[in-house]
């Protein structure tokens, strides 16, 4: 994962940033308890099945007890994690001693939970309703083209094929941070913009879901019934069809925004109509870094830094040309070059050398994904030392000072400056 | 780096580096002349072909086509080594890594393609097979194009008469419109409107490998027999008409081809291949490109070096078993070659021989084999009685094959002499490297004729056939002291000597050298153009070295030395090394200075360690010595080196090489072991550099003895007044009078008391 700072780094993170207030609202909705549990680090998780059915506050003391000496640190970020989800609430009490208890109503659900098994949020249509369900790859090729289809628009809107249904108010907002645009020129994309088009496709998912959710209150929505309904599209079937009558009002308008990200698709019947969660929504909690939901690599990088991409989309070749020269388009291959010049245009613009590299490497095509290193050695040192070289000459703002009147004044100017640590070059030739 | 490809040069370029070429020829930058090329290569043009249609099964072919002729091969593909033998045979390789190969449609590649015997629709219907698109129709429209006139003419020796042979009567009614050509026909006997036109029929092309792709009427269509119309002409014309069928007069270029089996005017040769001198499978695959038809064809067959070219070549006059005429570069190569004759072939000691300035032999009976220079042959100055004699007879014999070594480092106008001088029936050229943009490759084409058969390094590494080797840039930066003189405008001329003579890069090299000695125990070669760098770093780490003024014995003596004595571990060579020596021994290159930017060089200097040492399993990938053989190329930063050291790498990085950047060598800690450690022992060095005259310090020239190929016409000094004027190595200094002077002129003593304190010091 390239480090990026515009993101928070899951889902729970905004959850936990949410007011207590909505956050045990959250906590009546059995699925979202579910997914909290999930996002848990192991030794938290432990802690709350170990806790489940005590009714009564646990000393902290004795929760040390549990703690091998040399695991102390891992247990301050569990406990720290819990109560910042506020799943345990800490009381001190008159005698200093501090004491946990686990939220009763997320207690209550996973309770209900254990006992009675997992329920699905909806009960998917029966077949016999549904006609013409498209096949799980049909699925996904969906997904995977309206997805391409939103960030092509995002990143220069006049690419796009089609419109789409997300508002250009909604597509500002979204853009904000990513692109910069100065009067009537056309947008460029700022430092973030560039590296949110090297990151992976859940991060960058999750990018546009936050700041989707973070501007909910400014269309009259709830966040947090619009998280909530988020995490619940997680635990749906992907590729199942579910009856759009299910719905809430708003959840039905927020459904058709979710279509052009490519999280649902929407079919119509006769008389129904129902939507279809791709695999982009169901993998919506799933903790990003996990490599499992990982899409197949189409780049090769050879050892004369030339670069074959093979796709067919044009968001990829607008990706590669942010850091290479691209030189032949083929129907299913994209041919370029990374070159100097190329890499020293992506420097400028903010990416690093990292970065690029680890895109390739993530994205490598599967025929050279197991061969190690996936990016040829020579390769990932030159885009470094490229890299390096531009960090070599260090720029400190100065004041240039010539045509002394005399000597005197020059040295004394000189001696002042070294005083104030000042000086940064002299020369003292008379000319 | 420039890491686009070399597109096809177009027209303009073509023309106006064909004018200078004659110029530079005469320039010392003429010895690798090809700094012309590479500016061409197509700059931010994309082009988009996505609009080309995929066939359904496009996942199982392997290659795509571009209208502009530049073709994209996938090697995981099943169909990758049919594919590979059919491109290789067509089109130009552009590059050729791991995983994805380019190549390059041009009219040259398409002329060799038709004179191994492909035609215009084989092609095509081949490619299309192949190719995962719709060929585009500008391709299409190409290779017809180019191969309209190509390949449609022969010329064949048969019983020792000269017949222009063509399957098209109409090419050969117009090429006897010439006046020339009309002329030098023999018997034009043209009876009742016939054109007497001798007609035969012979068998298709076969043999060439690619039926397995097209279907079997197509094949039919290929081998039928073929009715071919031929006309004789003056044996003492030939050369005339040779000359207008070329592209500048009626561009119907001949095809050269030897009977040599019907051949009973020349006298045999007994020699056979001994049973021990097993081709290799590339080997064979050259040789059959060249005997493909029963005939033998004249062209050229490039292997990298280390791979057996001279055993290509020995087979190659094994199976001819006619007079053999083999042209090397300089002595040490002719005695190379003769030893390999005598090495894979059951020839008789008397029937091989030498003949250089130092060693003139004759052989006995009435055929068999001289190994000469192309000095030798071309020679144009008075020569000793004896060589006089020689020379008579080798320009009056028939060769059945001559055989040519190391054709890219040889200029055109010599190889004219050499050819109008030698009759030969069949002309083999051997290579390493055919770097394409330059020019005198188009001459060569012409001359000897079109490339046979070209080997993938990375095939060829893969097999265990040459050394897997491990290339490294190493990056010394330059000392600060260096550094100032280097940007020093009056220095210009030693700028060389000082990125060369960087103590960083001296402490690498020491380093380097102590490493693979006593680490590793191997053999190690430098590589110094720079013939003052040369001798400093010999002396300094006492190694021998071999330059342009070291004589053939002394050579012979080091050369000696380095293969068996356990002593002599590292040897120094200057550009002399370059090319044929050939030192199996090697297998570490450590090069501190090279020629500006030449590709060729790098490639040649690789070749030296290329030979695959050690058991076939141990060299495989995955085998325990992976890497065996060591490339370093040390450069120093920031100066124009780096430049140069990206172009010079070019040509291999395009043959699937990698370069690995090392930037921390010699390690920190080794501090006063190695020389140059002390800031005075660099001063001293400095000023070593700057004290010695212009001329030490650059280039070494080559000097023109009659034994080494004359590269240059003319010799240009670059020397310095102070050289020619007898001051050589004086240098005027300046010391701190001037100062005083300055202080007294101005006449105002100041007041000591308001002097900046870091003034006083200096004046009192």
């Amino acid at each position: 994962m390239p480090e990026v700072k515009i993101i928070a780094k899951n889902f729970m993170d905004m959850v936990a940033s949410l007011p207590a207030m909505k956050l045990d609202k959250l906590y009546d909705n059995a699925f979202i308890c579910e997914a909290i549990l999930r996002s848990l680090p192991p030794l938290a998780k432990k802690y709350v099945l170990q806790m489940l059915y005590i009714d009564s506050p646990i000393t902290a003391k004795s929760m040390e007890v549990w703690v091998l000496p040399d695991g102390s640190s891992k247990h301050r970020v569990a406990i720290d994690r819990l109560i910042q989800l506020r799943v345990f609430s800490e009381t001190v009490d008159r005698r200093k001693e501090t004491t946990y208890k686990i939220n009763p109503t997320f207690q209550t659900n996973l309770q209900k939970l254990l006992t009675h098994g997992e329920v699905l949020p909806r009960e998917p249509m029966p077949s016999n309703i549904t006609v013409r369900l498209p096949s799980m790859e049909d699925l996904d090729v969906y997904a995977i083209g309206q997805w391409e289809c939103f960030l092509l628009q995002l990143i220069s809107s006049a690419q796009a094929e089609r419109p789409s249904n997300i508002s250009s108010s909604m597509m500002k907002v979204f853009q904000r941070g990513l692109l910069s645009q100065r009067d009537k020129e056309a947008p460029r994309l700022t430092e973030s913009g560039f590296q949110f088009l090297l990151m992976d496709t859940n991060a960058q998912l999750w990018y546009i879901i936050r700041e989707y959710i973070s501007n909910s209150e400014e269309r009259g929505v709830d966040p947090a019934d619009l998280i909530s309904f988020l995490l619940e599209l997680s635990f749906h079937v992907t590729g199942e069809a579910y009856n759009s009558n299910t719905l809430t009002e708003v959840q039905r308008n927020t459904i058709k925004d979710l279509t052009d990200l490519g999280l649902v698709k929407l079919q119509q019947g006769r008389k129904e109509s129902w939507f279809i969660p791709t695999k982009l929504a169901t993998n919506l909690s799933v903790s990003l870094t996990d490599s499992s939901s990982r899409k197949q690599g189409f780049v090769v990088v050879e050892t004369n830094f030339r670069l074959y991409a093979y796709s067919t989309s044009k968001l990829h070749c607008e990706i590669l040309r942010l850091f290479s020269r691209v030189e032949y388009q083929l129907p299913n291959l994209i041919v370029g070059a990374i070159t100097k010049e190329s890499l020293y245009n992506a420097f400028e613009n903010g990416i690093t050398a990292d970065q690029i590299i680890s895109f390739l490497q993530q994205n490598a095509h599967p025929r050279v994904a197991e061969r190690i290193p996936t990016v040829p050695e020579n390769v990932t040192d030159q885009i470094r030392l490229w890299e390096s070289d531009l960090n070599r000459v260090e720029m400190t703002p100065a004041h240039y000072y010539d045509e002394f009147p005399s000597r005197e004044i020059f040295e004394a100017a000189c001696d002042h400056a070294r005083e104030w640590n000042g000086l940064l070059w002299e020369d003292s030739k008379p000319r | 780096m420039g890491h686009g490809e070399k597109g096809r040069p177009n027209k303009k370029h073509k023309s106006s580096a064909k004018e200078d070429h004659r110029n530079i020829v005469e320039d010392e930058d003429a010895y690798y002349g090809e700094e012309v090329d590479d500016d061409n290569r197509d700059g931010e043009k994309k082009r988009d072909f996505t609009k080309l249609e995929l066939k359904p099964d496009h996942a199982n072919r392997p290659l795509w086509a571009c209208a502009d002729g530049r073709i994209f091969l996938e090697t995981f593909s099943p169909l990758y080594k049919q594919a590979y033998d059919f491109l290789i045979a067509i089109a130009e390789p552009v590059c050729r890594p791991e995983s994805m190969h380019e190549y390059n449609l041009t009219p040259h590649s398409l002329y060799a393609a038709v004179s191994v015997g492909l035609e215009t629709e084989t092609i095509i219907a081949v490619l299309n097979k192949l190719s995962k698109t719709k060929l585009p129709k500008e391709m299409i429209d190409f290779i017809h194009a180019s191969t309209a006139n190509y390949g449609k003419v022969k010329l064949v020796l048969k019983k020792n008469r000269y017949f222009v042979e063509s399957p098209f009567p109409e090419v050969l009614k117009k090429l006897l419109k010439d006046e020339a050509i009309a002329k030098a026909r023999i018997n034009a006997e043209v009876s009742n409107g016939s054109d007497g036109f001798t007609i035969s029929k012979a068998k298709g092309e076969i043999g060439t490998g690619h039926e397995d792709l097209l279907s079997g009427a197509e094949v039919a269509a290929a081998a039928e027999e073929k009715e071919t119309h031929a006309f004789e002409v003056d044996p003492a014309q030939v050369e005339n008409v040779k000359q207008r069928c070329l592209p500048n007069a009626l561009n119907y270029p001949m095809l050269e081809e030897y009977d040599f089996r019907n051949d009973t005017v020349n006298p045999d040769l007994d020699m056979e291949l001994k049973p021990h001198a097993q081709p290799r499978p590339y080997q064979e695959k050259s040789l059959s490109k060249m005997f493909g038809n029963g005939r033998a064809r004249s062209g050229i067959i490039v292997l990298p070096c280390g791979a057996g070219k001279s055993l290509v070549g020995v087979s190659a006059a094994c199976r001819i078993k006619k007079s053999c005429l083999c042209l090397a570069t300089n002595a040490v190569s002719v005695d190379q070659w003769a030893f390999q004759f005598r090495l894979w072939s059951t020839i008789r000691e008397d029937q091989i021989c030498r003949f250089t300035s130092d060693s003139k032999e004759r052989f006995r009976g009435n055929a068999g084999v001289v190994v000469t220079t192309y000095n030798m042959v071309a020679f144009g100055g008075k020569r000793s009685e004896e060589s006089e004699k020689i020379i008579e007879e080798i320009r009056n014999r028939e060769w059945g094959l001559l055989l040519m070594d190391e054709v890219h480092v040889v200029p055109a106008h010599m190889f004219r002499k050499v050819i109008s001088i030698t009759k030969s029936h069949c002309k083999l050229g051997l290579t390493a490297t055919l770097v394409r943009e330059d020019e005198r490759i188009t001459d060569l084409n012409f001359l000897i004729g079109p490339k046979l058969y070209e080997a993938n390094w990375l095939d060829l590494v893969k097999g265990g056939f040459i050394a897997n080797v491990q290339c490294a840039e190493v990056w010394c930066p330059m000392t600060k002291e260096f550094f100032a003189e280097y940007l020093k405008k009056e220095n210009s001329k030693k700028k060389q000597a000082l990125y060369v003579m960087n103590p960083n890069k001296f402490r690498a090299c020491e380093f380097l050298i102590r490493f693979h000695e006593q680490q590793r125990g191997d053999k190690i070669i430098v590589f110094a153009d720079n013939l003052f760098a040369l001798t400093e770093y010999a002396m300094k780490l006492r190694k021998p070295m071999i330059y342009g003024a070291t004589s053939h014995v002394e050579r012979t003596k080091i050369l000696e030395a380095f293969k068996t004595s356990k002593e002599v571990n590292t040897v120094f060579l200057s550009k002399v090394g370059d090319n044929s020596i050939d030192i199996p021994e090697a297998n570490v290159i450590i090069q501190i200075s090279s020629h500006a930017g030449s590709r060729r060089q790098e490639a040649q200097r690789l070749g030296r360690i290329l030979r695959a040492k050690g058991k076939l399993q141990d060299r495989m990938a995955g085998g325990k010595e992976e890497y065996n053989a060591f490339f370093y190329s040390l450069v120093s930063t920031d100066t124009q080196e780096m430049y140069y050291s990206t172009k010079r790498q070019q040509f291999l990085i395009d043959q699937g090489y990698s370069f690995k950047v090392i930037t921390s060598l010699p390690p920190p800690d080794t501090g006063a072991d190695l020389s140059y450690h002390s800031l005075q022992d660099q001063l001293a060095l400095l000023s070593k550099v700057l004290s010695a005259g212009d001329d030490a310090v650059g280039l070494e020239q080559l000097e023109e003895d009659a034994d080494d190929i004359a590269l240059h016409k003319a010799r240009r000094f670059m020397g310095s007044m102070s050289a020619m004027s007898g001051a050589n190595g004086m240098v005027y200094m300046e010391y701190s009078t001037g100062r005083k002077m300055l202080g007294h002129m101005k006449g105002k003593p100041k007041d000591p008391a308001k002097r900046h304190h870091l003034f006083k010091r200096r004046f009192t």
